[in-house]
């Protein structure tokens, strides 16, 4: 019998060959797209577990209050201070290592490398193992050592040995290799996407004490640096958990961290480790892991739909087959049973296609991203079939429901065939309704970064070459040269330097008011330092006052005089309390200082709101100020178009300047590039999934439309024959399909609607046409979903009649 | 009202030609009653077909109110269709998902007539034939005799002059068919023309004239006196 139910399973699927591979195509890219994203969120979400300690390993993080006005709603660490603190009063805690990104200069005699340096407290080797190639975890330990992966090793020394060598940073500080460990596989936080955009992939380790050596850097922490991907890590005894520690470090929060900053900042929050890897997915607010999550189960969803859709329609086909079954003594479940081996034949054939697919799929995507997916069969197996179980049941249920219900008599005279129309109209509707949510968002996204692209071009970023890490000492005293050498070029147009260059993520701020001593007034206030050239390197305008002059005294910031002159945007004029930006000139504001003399800044100029940060950043309040020690980048305007012979040229007026350091240079559009990369996956990642679903939907509508035509050839010949014309029959067909998309775009355009405004919410400036852009995406929708009913109309309507009312 | 003229029907298949009507010439005028009989595949219905415009000839003339339209390409011979003929077919060929009245308000659908007009012209044709009471019934409902009687209401609620009746009572019993071709007969005496194919002489009996067709030749015409 069992064998039986194989045997017609397996003749239906050869017999109807279209039908079955529109069917199975359909399954195979939905369960494709379903298992593919489980996978990659699974593989994001289940990163560090082979650290020995991985379950006792927690970090924390900052929360921002919403009037912190900076963007994110958290980061991944928190102030440096913390961590003795923590050491101090909460004693469970067995081991706190604080980690420090910072880039140097390395010199290895000669050879020359600016290199990104992990600076930590030497128990992060107690909390973590690694393993060690040469030397062992108390690397750390030597205030001179550092700790380097094998790679790193490699690019410094060659195939000689790495242990006992000797670096130097920024030409000043010496440390000498104490171990070298085997590369991190790349399912560690250490390697996330995110730290490695800014170029931290772990290198190289070295003591806190060494940062101190270097830069000064105070070993106690402090509480007014946050920098991402600089986090803290802590070592709990097995029998406390993450609640558990929430609680102490909340204690310490709200005993220690300072009270005029805690408008900004409202509290910690502790995550096992095992979330650093996606936590600055929920940190920008772009719920990535979840969206994947969601779409992918969504075209799952329509593949399911699809299949279930034919395979009743087609089941219309086969209601004499059931009726000679029942008539022949067949019970009904026993030919239920019969139509769900069928789904379940044909969901397995396409899982075996899809894992086929994926195997195919998989090494390129992890070569390309630099993942470590692996289709693990031993623990995904039981997933997987239970997947296929699951899918060929659900696809299959209804059509067998349908199609058996039919008594025996009505199934073998033909005369009334398996109806299910409503059930057929609402799965089309739900297919309709998912491709049309998701083309919409597909291009409120697309649009937005549009918008975002094209609000970056009031800065000249195409013809700006960046020079960083001129913020060094023996740089900065050679400033005035190097800008003097480089103008002598033909086609450079103006040099300047700054301490932060515009689409740059970083901010530093300062609480300001109109009032001297009166904090209520204050306000967060960004501050750029820049040189008297930047505002027309940038073409910022001046709409009042003046730009700065080197030569006018308070033009620049000294650090024991407490007055100096500033230019301010407009916002920043209308937060102090103006009117009008112009009336702004000439008047007073201040800051207000723990430990020295209030500076009073005189607002010399005013530049209009330009969103400086660029991307989905609100315009803040911000000045201007100039000061040449903080000068840390140079920009340079090319004139033209020769971007390649003007970097060329300024190399080498470097190396004739600057002979000791290498040069690093940047285009300002690659800069802008790097980080429009993160909105552009969004939008590549979306149009996947909508032109996945959206295809699918028209596989199905195909396939259903083929079988609505054929049902309908009968009536359609007597309306032809009544003198119906081919457009009349074309409308006939296409108002059949019409009725369930026009509910799909009824459901499905509000919630885009809705879902745009959650995603446009993120940004600063927002596109405006959210409803056109809407109703735009279910026009198209509708428009192909006409035009591939429209295919079967016109053949069945142009058919000669007499063939369809002779036969039928 | 109509004029074949050496017409001929070819089906051709990869291997076989087969020659369906073979240089017929027939001409039916306006008031006529003609009954077409034959065994089965002398090209009775495709005959009928090509003067229903539903097919159209291999070679000769088919010349309709004195217009030509043995080339008409189908979207012209569609517009002369649907003012000019109406069909009445063996199977009653209804749309099961429409009701009676519905049924007979299609042919009427297609000629760009108000809906107001379209209503009273189907109720006047439902009284006339008899089927009023049965008017939101759907076509599964009825009996055989029935729904033909619906078909037959289609076919002349146009007021199209010609009616072409293809076996009309081949799947009705002998009572039923009688009272259709009664109805037929009502139809011709008003002015309809009816051409109609039919296996059964004592049916044939009630038109004026009977085309005899062999391997699609004519091979007699029967002219009957008015009876």
């Amino acid at each position: 019998m069992i064998k039986n139910y194989f045997l017609i399973a397996w003749r239906q699927i050869a017999k109807n060959k279209i039908y079955a591979a529109i069917n199975i195509l359909g399954l195979v890219v939905g369960l494709s797209v379903y298992v593919f994203g489980s996978l990659l969120v699974d593989y994001e979400e289940s990163h560090d577990t082979f650290y020995e300690n991985s379950d006792r390993i927690f970090i924390a993080g900052t929360l921002f209050s919403a009037t912190a006005n900076i963007g994110v709603g958290e980061t991944d660490g928190i102030y440096t201070a913390y961590a003795p603190l923590i050491l101090a009063e909460v004693e469970e805690v067995e081991e706190v290592a604080r980690t420090v990104k910072a880039e140097f200069l390395v010199s290895i005699e000669d050879d020359h490398y600016y290199q990104n340096i992990r600076f930590a407290d030497p128990s992060l080797l107690k909390i973590f193992d690694f393993d060690y190639i040469e030397g062992d975890r108390r690397a750390l330990d030597d205030p001179s050592g550092i700790l380097l992966s094998q790679s790193a090793a490699r690019k410094f020394f060659g195939d000689s040995k790495a242990l006992g060598q000797v670096l130097l940073l920024d030409h000043e500080v010496s440390l000498h290799v104490t171990a070298v460990v085997a590369d991190l596989p790349p399912n560690t936080h250490f390697n996330s996407s995110i730290i490695e955009l800014m170029g931290a992939r772990f290198e190289a380790v070295a003591p806190l004490a060494a940062l101190n050596r270097a830069n000064g850097y105070d070993l106690e922490g402090n509480w007014n640096n946050l920098s991402m991907g600089d986090i803290t890590y802590m070592l709990l005894p097995a029998d406390k958990t993450r609640d558990w520690l929430q609680t102490k470090l909340d204690g310490v929060f709200d005993a220690h961290f300072p009270e005029d900053a805690r408008e900004f900042i409202t509290g910690i929050k502790v995550r096992p480790l095992v979330e650093a890897n996606t936590v600055l997915f929920d940190a920008v607010g772009l719920p990535i892991m979840n969206s994947i999550r969601i779409l992918a189960f969504l075209v799952l969803i329509v593949a399911i739909a699809n299949y279930t859709n034919l395979a009743t329609a087609q089941s219309l086909g086969r209601s004499r087959e059931i009726g000679l079954r029942k008539a022949m003594g067949a019970a009904r479940w026993q030919l239920v049973v019969q139509f769900m081996v069928e789904s379940l034949c044909i969901t397995a054939i396409s899982m075996l296609i899809a894992l086929a697919v994926l195997e195919a799929v998989v090494p390129v995507y992890n070569t390309a991203t630099g993942r470590g997916l692996v289709m693990d069969y031993g623990t995904i197996l039981p997933w997987l079939f239970l997947t296929t179980i699951g899918v060929g049941l659900v696809a299959g249920a209804y059509p067998a429901y349908l199609i058996t219900r039919v008594s025996p008599i009505d199934a073998l005279s033909g005369s009334k065939g398996v109806k299910g129309n409503r059930f057929r109209s609402i799965m089309l509707g739900l297919q309709f309704s998912i491709s049309i949510f998701m083309l919409a968002m597909v291009l409120v996204v697309y649009l937005q970064n549009q918008k975002i692209e094209s609000a970056s071009n009031i800065y000249p970023k195409s013809q700006i070459i960046t020079l960083k890490r001129v913020g060094v000492d023996s740089i900065q005293a050679s400033h005035e040269t190097l800008r003097n050498e480089l103008l002598t070029l033909p086609n450079i147009e103006n040099v300047s330097y700054a301490s932060q260059l515009p689409y740059e993520q970083s901010t530093s701020a300062f609480g300001a008011g109109i009032e001297e001593g009166d904090e209520n007034s204050g306000f967060l206030m960004s501050q750029v330092f820049i040189d008297e050239y930047f505002l027309d390197t940038y073409d910022i305008p001046v709409l009042h006052g003046r730009g700065f002059s080197s030569e006018v005294a308070h033009d620049t910031l000294v650090s024991e005089v407490f007055a100096v002159n500033v230019i301010i945007n407009e916002l920043g004029t209308t937060k102090l309390g103006f009117a009008t930006p112009g009336e702004a000139i000439g008047q007073v504001f201040y800051d207000f200082p723990d430990e020295r003399q209030v500076r009073a800044y005189t607002i010399v100029g005013v530049w209009p709101d330009q969103n400086f940060q660029g991307f989905h950043n609100q315009i803040k309040p911000m000045i201007f100020m100039m000061q040449p020690d903080y000068l840390t980048r140079a920009s340079v305007r090319v004139k033209g178009s020769a971007m390649g012979q003007a970097l060329t040229d300024i190399e080498s007026v470097w190396k004739r300047v600057i002979p000791n350091y290498p040069i690093q240079t940047e285009f300002l559009d690659d800069t802008f590039g790097q980080i429009f990369q993160i909105y552009s996956i969004m939008t590549i990642l979306l149009g996947g999934f909508a032109s996945i679903a959206l295809s699918l939907s028209m596989i199905g509508l195909f396939g259903l439309s083929a079988f609505m035509a054929e049902s309908r050839t009968k009536e359609i010949g007597i309306r032809k024959v009544m003198g119906a014309s081919l457009p009349q029959i074309v409308n006939l067909l296409i108002f059949q399909f019409s009725k369930p998309a026009m509910w799909a775009l009824l459901i499905a355009m509000p919630l885009a609607y809705l879902a745009a405004g959650q995603y446009l919410n993120f940004f600063a400036e927002r596109i405006s046409t959210t409803a056109g852009i809407v109703a735009g995406a279910g026009l198209l929708a509708m428009a192909l979903a006409w035009a591939i009913v429209a295919v079967h109309a016109i053949k069945i309507a142009r058919a000669n009649p007499i063939r369809a009312l002779r036969y039928e | 009202m109509l004029k074949l003229h050496n017409l001929s029907k070819m089906y051709r298949t990869d291997e076989v030609e087969t020659v369906a009507l073979d240089s017929v010439n027939i001409e039916i005028n306006t008031g006529e009653f003609v009954a077409i009989m034959g065994p089965s595949g002398c090209g009775k219905s495709t005959l009928l077909n090509i003067i229903g415009m539903l097919d159209s000839p291999s070679s000769g003339q088919y010349i309709f109110r004195d217009e030509d339209i043995s080339d008409y390409a189908e979207s012209r011979r569609s517009h002369i269709r649907k003012k000019n003929i109406g069909f009445i077919f063996q199977s009653f060929n209804l749309i099961d998902e429409l009701t009676v009245a519905e049924n007979i308000e299609l042919a009427l659908l297609y000629h760009n007539l108000p809906g107001k007009e379209r209503k009273e012209r189907v109720n006047d044709v439902m009284d006339k034939i008899g089927i009023a009471h049965r008017a939101k019934h759907m076509p599964s409902q009825l009996s055989g005799g029935q729904q033909q009687r619906v078909a037959v209401a289609r076919a002349v609620v146009g007021n199209q002059g010609l009616i072409l009746a293809d076996e009309p009572t081949g799947n009705l019993d002998s009572a039923h068919g009688q009272e259709v071709m009664e109805m037929l007969r009502v139809l011709n005496d008003e002015g309809s023309t009816i051409v109609m194919v039919t296996h059964s002489p004592a049916h044939a009996d009630y038109a004026r004239r009977t085309i005899n067709l062999f391997d699609g030749r004519v091979v007699t015409e029967n002219l009957r006196a008015v009876g």
